[in-house]
């Protein structure tokens, strides 16, 4: 992964961008498109718990990766969806598409095999060649990324 | 949708959620490609003479040789491989992915290497810039949303002129 600080100024630029096209998509939304780009590193909850120490409670395998692929944002994006009050198909979808602006991003980084993740699970286990573009504790990622939300911002509010 | 029909359906996506990690967790060894940290520890002669790809952090660097730990599920030590032909800069503390053979005395030469963190201090400015995106994300959400207690959810905190643009309730 990219550090999350990359991923929510990335969702930020993006779909503030987007606004300007649509007029429907308004601040709220790349508000929770961006909570969206929080999603798949939920499996960092991995950090307070391991996996085995959940696998001896549960008595069953588990892995908290799960959440960081297509199927685990989906489950994530739901569940974020219905905690608002309303507008849930709408919510379900930018909370999607800001999870799976991350998982894109995070499908660029460097792998020593040449091959991504395994982030399209469950639909398939395929890890797709990746151009190792960058690793995940390089700043450099994220001060092009910075420049761009900064410009998105500065674009916004000043010259529209 | 009402208070008591979101809990229900957050409820079941949540418990499809576990249900997904227990099938990912199930199968995962199987289906990745190289051998996990559980894998090497139990069976360590299986990846003789195999193309692996390992996750490690790094003990010990000199020069082009380094030693890592690659870890289990418990974050306990696995294996302690020595890696030749290691042509980046990492400290100990660091971490890295080793692309090679793996040789019967737990060595590897390595055809590629991908520095991870480069030290102990790279991990906590990925943990620092982590929670700064993390906070960041939710002040702008809160600057957007307020929660509802009463309605066990968050509602949108500007009033009608933003609501009006947005066209029918979706749902």
């Amino acid at each position: 992964m990219a550090d999350l600080l990359t991923h929510v100024l990335a969702a930020y630029a993006l779909f503030t961008v987007a606004s300007w096209r649509f007029e429907w998509l308004t601040k709220r939304w790349v508000a929770i498109a961006m909570i969206g780009a929080l999603l798949p590193d939920l499996n960092r909850l991995g950090l307070l718990v391991t996996d085995a120490t959940l696998e001896s409670v549960l008595g069953v395998p588990f892995s908290l990766d799960a959440m960081q692929t297509i199927g685990g944002v989906c489950l994530l994006a739901g569940v974020g969806a219905v905690v608002l009050t309303e507008r849930h198909r709408r919510a379900f979808g930018f909370l999607l598409a800001g999870a799976f602006s991350h998982l894109v991003i995070d499908g660029l980084k460097a792998y020593a095999d040449g091959a991504a993740g395994t982030w399209l699970y469950p639909i398939t286990w395929y890890r797709h060649p990746t151009p190792n573009l960058y690793v995940s504790s390089d700043p450099t990622v994220l001060v092009i990324t910075g420049i761009i939300a900064g410009s998105v911002f500065l674009y916004e509010r000043y010259w529209l | 949708m009402r208070p008591a029909v979101r809990v229900v359906v957050g409820t079941l996506l949540l418990t499809t959620l576990a249900g997904l990690c227990v099938h990912y967790g199930a199968t995962y060894d199987e289906r990745w490609p190289h051998p996990t940290g559980d894998q090497l520890q139990d069976d360590p002669g299986q990846f003789t003479d195999q193309q692996v790809l390992l996750f490690g952090e790094v003990q010990t660097a000199a020069e082009d040789t380094i030693v890592i730990h690659v870890h289990d599920d418990a974050d306990d030590i696995a294996a302690e491989l020595e890696v030749t032909n290691v042509d980046k800069s990492v400290e100990p503390g660091g971490m890295v992915q080793v692309y090679g053979v793996l040789d019967s005395d737990q060595t590897m030469t390595a055809e590629k290497t991908v520095v991870v963190n480069r030290s102990d201090g790279a991990s906590t400015y990925k943990y620092v810039v982590s929670l700064a995106g993390a906070l960041l994300a939710i002040s702008y959400f809160c600057k957007h949303w307020q929660p509802l207690p009463q309605k066990l959810g968050f509602e949108p905190r500007t009033g009608r002129t933003e609501r009006d643009t947005e066209g029918p309730n979706d749902g």
